[in-house]
């Protein structure tokens, strides 16, 4: 069931999972399914890095776990290892070394887990639980940068119990993204704060949302020669916000688009809105992917301005996305975000039955 | 070489990597109010005069999709508005406009809608009230924005538990909850084993909360509009940067000269220069250090309080004060010491502040940093301090005044005095709303 090796583009060719002839809603895309999946939602997905052989891909999920699987060349997945944490797992991260995995967890601590001998340490605390986590790599230091809903960002480098730096910041930490030496957080109450992070990590520039609602996701972007220039910025209206850090001309380069909504060419009718729950870039041709809670993913092109391919519909959000590092392979997780509360307020007993599955294909894009 | 006419289009698929030609031009041609293909034969001098009217360009919107190239295409649109028609009401004025021009084409060239709603968001020329306009239209414009926007965030199914805007800052009555927040709070109960009616209960009061606030923006009636107007227009006073976010509008620009435009990468070691707080950049300059944040560290301390409860509360505090989180070091108004509710804690309490509801810290707070320039170098001890008092004193004030406005009678009258004065007085500063005819709109 080799879906690699076509250039045709996505889910297309390969002999899919059900092998059925009638719509999937459940893997419509006919994607591989990643074997032993979490048996909650999944959070996050991170893939390692291409200083390791091979691909792992590592989940994090809220029934308290984190796993890994390898994922081989013909598509196959087999788990590997899982570590567990007291409460929901909200981020990973890899070292850039890729022997170890970073896990961020509502429990309010993180731990870092060495994936040879299979043991994991806690390595940073905060006052509350911890969304986002990143490891940064510079040239003089490397430390790990944790944001949490305590309105904290903290570096630690993994052997001391106390943080090398605390930032204070006017919100909760929504999201996070790093790319040396550029760090972008996200906070409520559409905060919005660029790090350098050279020498040491400092406060660059706090920005004024180019949203209007809730940040849910942020993604860097880089440049032709490699640098990060920029970020991508979603939110839980269906729009994504793609800013430059010092733009030319602001008001040309900087432009949000909608994405992720209902009735795409009927105005009449009134949308339904999703949110934009991940963005990742593809690493090698800048495109960016976005999952949204309609359970769907898009590929778009920023350059351009155009889209590029939108999936089918599946039957589930989908929470987290990750292209591995050399962009061939792109993973995306179907649980449940908690976006329909108002619905599911009335059901509460049909949210521990959702199913959970993690799903990959290949990707070529042109 | 030669001119792609994709481009003219504004549908060229290499973009910056095109071999032919992209005038800069061209790009509004084909885009410009929705006619898409059609109007790429458009005269350049038009476009000109569009950026010299205030580079309201404002942002493009992807279309999605187009029908006529049945792909994957989308027409970007850019939503300039129209020379010197005066940036506010480009808005608006924009969907008529493009609305008739429309009907020509035939193809999908449709867009959600050609207002602009977040030019505002973008130029710095946003609060000056002297250019075409004028201050009322803009007003009226950013209200209809709002009432719009609530029609759709209800009609849509959209995540309910977020923070809006219109402008910079926030308009207020909203609470900023991720879902992950409500998940967890949901996990919790179940995990302690207690009672999930709570927790459902406590998410059908954030729902009525909103439901709630929706209804009165969409209505927009005498006293909500006084009162979002207030939110937006001191929000939009230059001086006052609408919270703690700084202009970067001006940043943009200005701030850009140690990097060049290559982006993020050029080492910056000379990093005074490239913050746009107003007041003292230097502060945050090197010195980044855990002290460099306690000015926001009080804040932190007062707010890991149990239940300070959602109380991100409506608008019109006193007038003079900024509406939002003010910790602008640049200490005009700042010291105004309403500042709202922040969502800080989290928890289901039963707040239904709509006016009182202070976020506390930020009083005593703001007049501390309006009084110290060097507030940031501060040891966090002193500064928490500060903000310990204040808090203790404002969650009472928090649970005593739960309207709006405070009725003259209930004001004491150096309180009076201070609402009444041009700038409060450091160390004297209110905690409690002023009265609804004090206020000067």
């Amino acid at each position: 069931m080799s879906l690699f090796g076509t250039s045709a583009g996505f889910g297309t060719g390969g002999t899919g999972v059900f092998g059925s002839t009638t719509t999937d809603s459940h893997n419509p895309m006919k994607d591989v399914e990643v074997t032993s999946p979490p048996d909650d939602s999944i959070s996050c997905l991170a893939f390692s890095p291409p200083t390791m052989p091979g691909n792992f891909l590592i989940g994090g999920s809220w029934a308290n776990d984190v796993r890994c699987w390898e994922v081989q060349d013909n598509g196959q997945t087999v788990p590997k290892a899982q570590q567990m944490h007291t409460g929901p797992v909200l981020d990973v991260c890899w070292s850039d070394d890729g022997s170890k995995v970073f896990t961020a967890s509502c429990d309010k601590t993180a731990k870092m887990w060495d994936l040879n001998s299979n043991q994991a340490m806690q390595i940073a605390q905060h006052d509350g639980p911890i969304k986002s986590i990143h490891w940064i790599k510079a040239p003089n230091y490397s430390c790990i940068m944790t944001g949490s809903w305590d309105k904290t960002l903290k570096f630690w480098d993994t052997r001391s119990p106390n943080p090398m730096m605390s930032l204070q910041m006017p919100e909760r930490c929504y999201c996070a993204d790093v790319v040396y030496p550029m760090a972008v957080v996200a906070t409520a109450e559409r905060g919005l704060i660029v790090y350098q992070l050279e020498n040491q990590p400092s406060e660059f520039r706090r920005i004024d949302s180019p949203l209007k609602h809730q940040h849910r996701c942020v993604a860097i972007f880089k440049d032709k020669q490699n640098k990060p220039t920029g970020f991508a910025l979603g939110s839980i209206e269906g729009r994504v916000a793609i800013h430059y850090i010092n733009p030319p001309n602001p008001a040309k380069d900087n432009f949000t688009f909608k994405c992720h909504r209902s009735n795409g060419t009927n105005t009449a009718t009134p949308q339904d809105i999703y949110a934009v729950n991940a963005i990742s870039f593809h690493p090698v041709h800048g495109t960016l992917a976005t999952v949204g809670s309609d359970g769907r993913f898009s590929f778009w092109d920023k350059d351009a301005r155009t889209k590029l391919k939108t999936s089918e519909q599946l039957d589930q959000p989908i929470t987290a996305c990750c292209f591995n590092n050399n962009g061939n392979i792109f993973a995306y997780a179907s649980s449940y975000d908690w976006s329909k509360v108002r619905v599911r307020l009335y059901s509460l007993l049909c949210a521990e039955r959702d199913k959970n599955t993690l799903s990959e294909i290949n990707k070529t894009t042109s | 070489m030669t001119v792609c006419t994709y481009f003219l289009q504004g549908r060229c698929r290499y973009g910056d990597k095109c071999r032919n030609e992209h005038p800069r031009g061209g790009r509004g041609a084909g885009g410009g109010g929705g006619g898409g293909y059609n109007n790429y034969s458009r005269p350049p001098p038009q476009q000109q005069s569009r950026g010299g009217g205030g580079g309201v360009y404002g942002n493009r919107v992807w279309v999605n999709p187009s029908q006529k190239s049945g792909g994957n295409y989308i027409q970007p649109s850019s939503f300039s508005s129209h020379g010197g028609d005066g940036w506010g009401g480009g808005g608006d004025r924009g969907t008529a406009r493009a609305g008739g021009r429309r009907d020509d084409t035939k193809s999908s060239e449709f867009t959600f809608s050609t207002q602009n709603r977040f030019s505002s968001l973008n130029s710095p020329s946003t609060f000056d009230r002297g250019r075409g306009g004028g201050g009322g239209d803009e007003n009226d414009k950013n209200l209809e924005t709002i009432q719009k926007d609530m029609e759709i965030w209800e009609s849509s199914g959209q995540w309910t538990f977020s923070c809006y805007s219109v402008l910079k800052g926030t308009i207020s009555g909203f609470t900023d909850l991720a879902p992950e927040e409500l998940r967890l709070e949901y996990y919790n109960t179940r995990a302690s084993g207690g009672d999930l009616q709570n927790y459902t209960n406590g998410v059908t009061q954030l729902l009525s909360q909103w439901r709630n606030r929706v209804q009165e923006l969409k209505a927009m009636n005498a006293s909500t509009r006084v009162a979002v107007l207030a939110e937006l227009n001191n929000t939009g006073a230059p001086a006052s940067s609408g919270g703690f976010w700084s202009r970067t509008g001006t940043g943009f620009g200005s701030s850009s000269s140690s990097f060049g435009s290559g982006g993020f990468g050029a080492p910056a070691p000379a990093q005074a220069s490239s913050f746009s707080f107003a007041a003292p950049s230097n502060v945050f300059g090197s010195s980044v250090a855990p002290a460099a944040s306690t000015g926001f560290g009080g804040m932190a301390a007062a707010s890991t309080q149990p239940p300070s409860g959602f109380g991100s509360s409506s608008a019109a505090s006193s007038a003079p004060s900024v509406a939002n989180f003010s910790f602008t070091p640049a200490a005009n108004k700042a010291p105004a010491a309403s500042a709202f509710g922040s969502a800080s804690g989290f928890s289901f309490s039963v707040t239904t502040n709509t006016g009182g509801g202070f976020g506390s810290n930020f009083g005593a707070g703001t007049a501390a940093t309006a009084g110290s320039g060097s507030v940031f170098g501060q040891t966090s001890g002193g500064f928490g301090g500060t903000v310990a008092g204040a808090a203790a004193e404002s969650g009472a004030a928090r649970g005593t005044s739960a309207s709006l406005f405070t009725p003259q009678s209930e004001l004491t009258p150096e309180e009076l005095n201070q609402f009444g004065a041009k700038r409060f007085t450091l160390g004297q500063v209110p905690l409690k709303p002023p009265p609804a005819d004090m206020l000067a709109v």
